[in-house]
């Protein structure tokens, strides 16, 4: 794993430990703080501070994951296409359409597999509900409505809310407001993905407006919703906004929450012979126990790691295409950058590929 | 349960068995009709019970907040249980409920005193012996085919844990589908057995972990012969209107 900056790296832990498939050999810290943190897991996976080291010493390392900041994306890869190492890589590989080609070229010449996280796709709750769909039980598709709403997660992981390391360049929202892009909407690609799985088409236009900040000292976006519609004629309204507040702590754990449920990914969604209400993860227990003594989600299912790593097993000794890919996911970029130019210029934006 | 259904859970433990290196064997056998579970677990020299509630996730889960400094100084337990009888008998649903106090209070049960209505309902109180109490509600009088209805809730002088969401009386769904056809629900928590009803799933799950710790088996044979017990024990509290010790 590299550099462990990202906010999904603690939950491979378990699973890189308990798939006998795997053999975990090597992490990476972006420094020596996230160092410090990973060693007082006891993980007992040797740990290093530079790349090149770790690769010299453990040549035996057949694939990585990219658990970086954004803006640190580019230059792993090109260095993993390089060495011919198989790369998982966290959901947003770059937001630069520029560099997205050139990633999509270093994997087509090197040959490695390209796996991008979109944990969504192994979890229980999404597989029922895309099979509800397509098995037609409630016909074509008419209307979604889509939340990915959580806490924000930049006290733990500080380049979520830097511009640059998050969106991969300093561009304001917009000319008469202070903030830049590179928040909630960057951390949120699940629901653009959703959608054009469950329909089968791809975007036509959004529409996209910021909220004022519920931590207004965020240089980032941290509320928005965005509307419009996809090719096929399905109009969508999504919320991706980091619309629960928590506590700011600098390493995750109980206690984060002040908003009961840290984490929501819904869909409503109407077709032509009926309604799907989802909640993709819930229901679950509940307490109000320590540390905190507020009411809170204790979630009891998180099978998304076990069903994406297994996928990246298999494809990379069976020399498959993962269902996530560089190619598939260009246009969930493509849509967010939209929604960021349709925030800029007040209007809506055509998804250009 | 179908030869069908028990032919699909032995293939999907033996390929969990298989992913995650364990080298035991065993295969599900049909329990006896009207046991407690459906089905039991055997190797060539052994027969083991089944508990597998205690491989639900909700319940590992509300374990873990009992044990891991959540909760503070527990009271007491509320767990109900409304079923249908096409779907339980009042013997396995007090075998159940007893089960789980023992496991989410942490402790035997010291004592009950119950009372029955027939073979429909019963309200049964439980002394653990660490004193933690525990109310356990049961009855079979849900009509054929509606959703089961269950609640289990651990009181503590800091803290309240439950399976159900406050302000709510029936268990919730992942998943709402309405249609022509009426309201359909869903509610799917196993991405490696995905296709198994939640029963099966946690028959599949409670098996791998006795293939994984045949120790764990060993104790849970011995809960069977006490839960069966238990289970006497009430009707004749019933009976006698006496509270039984234990």
């Amino acid at each position: 794993m590299l550099s462990l900056t990202h906010g999904h790296t603690r939950k491979y832990y378990q699973t890189l430990k308990s798939n006998p498939k795997l053999d975990w050999i090597a992490v990476c810290a972006e420094n020596k703080e996230v160092k410090k943190i990973f060693e007082s897991g006891k993980h007992g996976v040797p740990c290093y501070l530079d790349e090149h080291e770790m690769y010299k010493k453990h040549p035996e390392i057949e694939a990585v994951i990219l658990a970086s900041a954004n803006n640190r994306h580019l230059a792993q890869v090109r260095d993993c296409a390089k060495r011919g190492l198989h790369v998982l890589s966290m959901k947003i590989p770059t937001f630069d359409m520029a560099e997205y080609d050139e990633m999509i070229n270093l994997v087509d010449r090197s040959g490695i597999i390209f796996q991008i996280e979109l944990e969504m796709h192994y979890n229980p709750v999404v597989h029922r509900l895309k099979k509800l769909i397509a098995d037609g039980k409630i016909g074509k598709i008419l209307s979604v409505q889509a939340t990915n709403i959580t806490l924000s997660p930049v006290w733990a992981f500080p380049w979520q809310g830097m511009p640059e390391k998050s969106y991969g360049k300093r561009i304001p929202l917009r000319r008469d407001d202070k903030r830049f892009r590179g928040g909630a909407l960057c951390d949120h690609p699940h629901i653009f993905d959703l959608i054009r799985w469950l329909t089968g088409s791809d975007f036509d236009f959004v529409f996209s407006d910021v909220g004022k900040n519920i931590r207004p000292e965020l240089e980032v976006e941290d509320m928005l919703l965005i509307n419009g519609k996809m090719q096929d004629g399905t109009v969508f309204l999504l919320d991706p906004s980091w619309s629960r507040m928590e506590e700011r702590l600098k390493i995750p754990g109980p206690g984060w929450e002040v908003f009961p449920k840290r984490m929501e990914v819904n869909l409503m969604i109407s077709g032509e012979k009926g309604v799907l209400a989802c909640d993709c993860f819930g229901p679950n227990v509940y307490h109000n126990g320590a540390p905190n003594d507020r009411y809170t989600v204790q979630y009891t299912y998180f099978d998304e790691w076990i069903g994406l790593v297994d996928e990246f097993v298999d494809c990379i000794r069976n020399h498959k295409q993962p269902k996530i890919n560089l190619k598939w996911h260009r246009q969930t970029i493509a849509a967010m950058n939209a929604c960021y130019r349709s925030i800029s210029r007040k209007m809506p934006e055509k998804v250009v590929i | 349960m179908t030869d069908k259904l028990m032919a699909g859970m032995n293939a999907a433990l033996e390929k969990i068995a298989n992913k995650y290196g364990i080298k035991n064997h065993a295969v599900f056998a049909p329990a006896a009709p009207r046991a407690a579970v459906e089905a039991v677990l055997k190797t060539s020299s052994k027969t083991f019970m089944l508990l597998p509630w205690r491989a639900e996730r909700r319940f590992t889960e509300l374990k873990n907040i009992t044990t891991n400094g959540t909760l503070e100084d527990i009271s007491t337990l509320r767990l109900c249980a409304i079923f249908s009888k096409s779907s339980s008998t009042l013997d396995q649903l007090l075998y159940r409920q007893f089960d789980l106090c023992e496991y989410l209070g942490g402790a035997d049960i010291k004592s009950l005193f119950a009372v029955f209505n027939g073979k429909n309902a019963a309200n049964v109180i439980v002394k653990l012996i660490n004193g933690r109490n525990c109310s356990v509600e049961c009855s079979v009088m849900l009509p054929a085919g509606a959703e089961e209805i269950d609640r289990h809730e651990i009181i503590a002088r800091r803290g309240v844990a439950s399976d159900r969401a406050v302000d709510t009386q029936i268990p919730q769904a992942s998943i709402y589908a309405f249609t022509g056809k009426g309201e359909k629900r869903f509610t799917d928590i196993d991405s490696e057995l995905f296709g198994f009803a939640p029963q099966a799933i946690n028959l599949i799950r409670a098996a791998f972990t006795v293939l994984s710790n045949p120790e764990t088996g060993k104790a849970w044979n011995q809960q069977h012969e006490k839960l069966l017990r238990l289970v006497a024990a009430a009707k004749k509290s019933d009976q006698t209107q006496k509270p039984a010790s234990f």
